[in-house]
């Protein structure tokens, strides 16, 4: 078996960005949408950290902490919205969240 | 150590599809749970003991407990949660889409991968102490903005779940 090595890691967090953009692309449910995004922010994370691991700079590993602010923000505001729309429109089916269009 | 990384991968890719094809939310949360601990390894096998322990607190225990929390908010018995997206134009869209995405971050990563080379690693990498003098040396300024940002994030979470907006 081969060493692991960066293109591993790549491939890795290539595949789990795209499980996660095919789920936020055909599912409807509004929180497995939230969900494939913070799968896609995960596999990010995970390239930053590899690609730190393997050129010895520690300052993948930092960005990878503000990462994780952002996304505790982005969750925050956005299960804020989801129960706001909730109570507007009784449902989590992203199609009836069309207040917009009409 | 390989069967440590092969093992956690497939773990990973696993629970994420899982997750992505889950009928209900919080079987599909399960799955994340599942994601987030097994990257969580991965870091640690990537030399990152600090950002696996922050990977476990922060979204294996804040952000997924939030997330499950608006699940059983929102989860009614009446209400349909595992309805599919039975058009067959997204589904396939978003399965053209998902892939070539997927080939188009491979290839591009590589590449700078092969730009960038690889390094030797230094015997004490990936100390905490080392995170925090660069957090508060070179990251100074993003660690303040990160802080505001946090603190408008709250200001309008609150605001936006107010009853009557």
């Amino acid at each position: 078996m081969v060493a692991v090595t960066l293109n591993h890691y790549i491939l890795l967090a290539s595949v789990l960005f795209g499980i996660g953009a095919i789920g936020f692309v055909t599912r409807r449910n509004a929180i497995i949408l939230f969900m494939s995004v913070e799968l896609m922010l995960n596999a990010v994370n995970l390239m930053l950290v590899a690609f730190s691991r393997f050129k010895a700079d520690m300052a993948g590993q930092v960005m990878v902490l503000f990462i994780y602010a952002v996304a505790a923000a982005e969750v925050a505001v956005g299960l804020a919205i989801l129960i706001s729309l909730f109570r507007h429109v009784k449902g989590v089916d992203i199609n009836r969240f069309n207040l917009l269009k009409h | 150590m390989d069967i440590y990384f092969w093992f956690f991968a497939l773990v990973a890719v696993a629970s994420g599809i899982f997750m992505v094809t889950a009928r209900e939310p919080l079987p599909g949360a399960l799955g994340l749970l599942t994601t987030f601990i097994s990257l969580a390894s991965l870091y640690l096998h990537l030399h990152a003991p600090l950002v696996a322990i922050f990977q476990i607190t922060i979204y294996a225990g804040a952000i997924l407990v939030l997330v499950v929390f608006v699940i059983m908010l929102l989860m009614t018995p009446d209400e349909e949660l595992s309805v599919r997206q039975y058009n067959l134009s997204y589904k396939s869209m978003g399965a053209i889409a998902g892939v070539a995405m997927t080939a188009l971050l491979l290839v591009g990563v590589r590449g700078i991968a092969c730009i960038v080379g690889e390094k030797a690693m230094p015997s004490d990498f990936g100390q905490p102490g080392l995170i925090g003098k660069l957090l508060y040396s070179d990251f100074l300024l993003h660690f303040e903005v990160v802080s505001v940002l946090l603190l408008v994030a709250l200001v309008g979470a609150i605001y936006i779940s107010k009853r009557n907006l």
